[in-house]
C-alpha cells in the first residue's frame, strides 16, 4: 500500500473522519466524501485485480456506472466505492488481490496472444475444459461472502404513483421543480448520495432503478443506505419520465485501464459535492470544449488523445507519453463525450438511435419515447441525446411540463 | 506490464482480441460478446457498447444509422438476493 503523505485534494471542511483501508489506518477524511474521494486524497487508486489479465485496476467513471471500484465495507463484499459515503471507523478491504505478484501463472495467456486464440485454448478435451473452468473461477470470482447475514429482513413497498421521475442529475432537478407544483403522486428517485428534495414530491435517494418489466407493468428499485437491509421497491406507475444522463466511456489508448485514470466529469462531480479542489498532478485527455472546461477546473493541462501515444505505470498511472514527449502524473482525467445511459430506456420499450458515441432514446417532439403498453415513458436530458448541463435543463422543463398535461388530462 | 489497449475493462477484452475476433468473421455486436464476453461483466456494457458500436461504424462493419446494443436485461443496478426475495411469491 502507498501513501502518497500529501494530499491530492484541497479542502473547503477539514478531513475529520477515520477510515482504514486493508487493516491500516485510520486516514483522515471528509465527513461527506464517497470512498472513492476519500482514498483519492491519500492518493489510493487501485480496488481490484482484473479477472483475465490478473491488472491493477480502480474506480474511473466515479457515478457508479463503471463496476471497477467495487470493494468490501464493513464486512459487505462488491459495495460501489464511488457511490458510499464514509463513516467514522470504516473498514475498507480492495478485493481480488489474489495472485498479483509475479510469477503470475495467467501471464501464460499473453504468450497465446496472436499465435493462438486463446477463446479457444482448454476448451477439448472436456475434462481439461472443465478443470481449467474450475481454476478460472477461482481467479475471477468477485469478492468473498459477506462477514454475517443481513440485520433482518429486507422491507418491500408497493406504490403506484401518476408520475415516477428517476434520476436526480442537472435534468432531473429541472423536471423536478416543474413538477413539484401538481396534485398529482409523484415519485423521484436517484441512486446518488445526497437525497433528492422538491416540494411536493416524495423523494428517494441511494435508491437504484434495477429493471423495468413491460408484461408486468412494474419498475423494481433497491435503496441501499450501506447501513439496514435494503428496501425493495415495485412501482407501477402512469407516466416515467427518464432523467438517467450519460456514461463516460473509456478512450481507446494503450493501457488506458491503469489505476489513477479516471472520468473528468465523475470526478468533478465528486469534487463539487464536497466543495473541494484537486491539488494532485492531473493531465485531462480529450478533446472540445467540455475537455478544456474540465481541464481549467482540475487545474490540469488537456491533451488530445491523438497527440497521446500510451499512458505508463505499473499499478497505477505515472506518465503521460505524447508525441511530444512525457509527462510525469498523478492522476489522469479522460473527457471523452459522454454516452447516453441506454439500458433502461431500452428495457422500457424505447427505440434507440447510435449517436456516434452511445445510444440516445429517440422521443418525439414532447419527449414522449414510450407510448404502447402499461404506461407512457418521457425522456429528457442527457439520456435524450442533450449533453450540456444547462440544455438537459432547459430539456427536462419543457418535457415535464408536456407530461403534466398529458398526465392531468387522462387523470 | 504489456502494453494493452481495453475495449472492455470489466472483462478483460482487448482492441487486439476484438481485432482478432473481426478476422474470424465476427463483425456483429452480438457476436462479439458472445464470442470475446465483452459487456458481461458488472458494468453490463455501460462502459464498452458505444465504443465498440463506434469502433464498427468506423471500419464500416456497422450502419450507423442502424446499430444498436445487445439486450439490455435486468438487473441494470446492482440488487441484492435479500431484497428481490422480500417481493415474496406476489410480484
Amino acid at each position: 500500500m502507498t501513501d502518497s503523505g500529501s494530499s491530492w485534494l484541497t479542502r473547503a471542511e477539514p478531513a475529520r473522519v477515520g477510515i482504514h483501508l486493508d487493516g491500516e489506518g485510520p486516514l483522515p477524511v471528509g465527513g461527506a466524501d464517497t470512498v472513492t474521494l476519500g482514498l483519492l486524497d491519500h492518493g489510493h487508486v487501485e480496488t481490484i485485480t482484473s479477472a483475465k489479465y490478473r491488472r491493477a485496476r480502480g474506480p474511473y467513471c466515479l457515478t457508479g456506472d463503471c463496476g471497477t471500484c467495487l470493494v468490501r465495507i464493513d464486512g459487505r463484499p462488491n459495495q460501489r466505492a464511488c457511490l458510499t459515503r464514509v463513516r467514522d471507523g470504516m473498514r475498507i478491504g480492495t478485493q481480488n488481490k489474489l495472485i498479483r505478484a509475479a510469477p503470475d501463472p495467467t501471464r501464460l495467456v499473453d504468450k497465446f496472444i496472436g499465435t493462438m486464440d486463446h477463446h479457444h485454448f482448454l476448451v477439448r478435451p472436456r475434462v481439461v475444459n472443465q478443470a481449467m473452468q474450475a481454476v478460472a473461477r477461482e481467479l475471477t470470482g468477485f469478492g468473498s461472502l459477506p462477514d454475517h447475514p443481513p440485520d433482518g429482513a429486507s422491507a418491500h413497498e408497493v406504490s403506484a404513483p401518476d408520475v415516477l421521475v428517476v434520476g436526480a442529475g442537472p435534468a432531473g432537478r429541472a423536471a423536478a421543480q416543474v413538477l413539484g407544483g401538481s396534485q398529482l403522486d409523484i415519485l423521484w428517485i436517484d441512486r446518488g448520495l445526497d437525497s433528492p428534495t422538491a416540494g411536493g414530491l416524495r423523494c428517494r435517494g441511494q435508491t437504484g432503478v434495477f429493471a423495468a418489466y413491460r408484461r408486468e407493468g412494474i419498475w423494481a428499485a433497491m435503496t441501499d443506505d450501506g447501513t439496514r437491509p435494503p428496501t425493495l421497491h415495485t412501482i407501477r406507475p402512469r407516466h416515467v419520465l427518464l432523467c438517467v444522463g450519460a456514461r463516460p466511456p473509456t478512450i481507446p489508448l494503450p493501457n488506458n485501464d491503469l489505476p489513477g485514470i479516471v472520468a473528468a466529469r465523475g470526478l468533478l462531480r465528486q469534487l463539487r459535492r464536497v466543495d473541494a479542489t484537486l491539488a494532485a498532478k492531473c493531465i485531462v485527455i480529450g478533446e472540445g470544449e467540455t475537455a478544456q472546461r474540465a481541464a481549467t477546473r482540475l487545474g490540469a493541462r488537456c491533451i488530445a488523445p491523438s497527440r497521446v501515444t500510451r499512458l505508463e505505470g505499473s499499478t497505477r498511472v505515472e506518465e503521460v507519453v505524447t508525441t511530444d514527449g512525457t509527462l510525469e502524473v498523478q492522476l489522469v482525467a479522460f473527457a471523452p463525450t459522454a454516452a447516453a445511459a441506454h439500458d433502461l430506456p431500452r428495457q422500457a420499450g424505447a427505440k434507440l438511435r447510435f449517436d456516434g458515441t452511445g445510444f440516445a432514446t429517440v422521443r418525439d417532439d414532447d419527449g414522449r419515447c414510450v407510448t404502447e403498453g402499461p404506461w407512457q415513458v418521457w425522456a429528457a436530458g442527457e439520456v435524450a441525446g442533450v449533453m450540456s448541463d444547462a440544455g438537459a435543463a432547459d430539456d427536462a422543463r419543457r418535457v415535464a411540463a408536456a407530461l403534466l398535461t398529458a398526465a392531468q388530462e387522462k387523470r | 506490464m504489456p502494453k494493452r489497449t481495453f475495449v472492455c475493462r470489466c472483462e478483460d477484452v482487448t482492441l487486439a482480441e476484438i481485432d482478432h475476433a473481426i478476422g474470424l468473421g465476427m463483425t456483429k455486436i452480438e457476436e462479439l460478446k458472445r464470442y470475446t464476453g465483452l459487456g458481461t461483466g458488472p458494468c453490463q456494457g455501460k462502459e464498452c457498447v458505444g465504443g465498440l458500436a463506434a469502433l464498427l461504424c468506423a471500419r464500416g462493419l456497422a450502419d450507423p444509422d442502424r446499430v444498436q446494443p445487445f439486450t439490455a436485461r435486468p438487473p441494470t443496478e446492482p440488487v441484492t438476493f435479500g431484497a428481490l426475495a422480500a417481493a415474496g411469491d406476489d410480484e
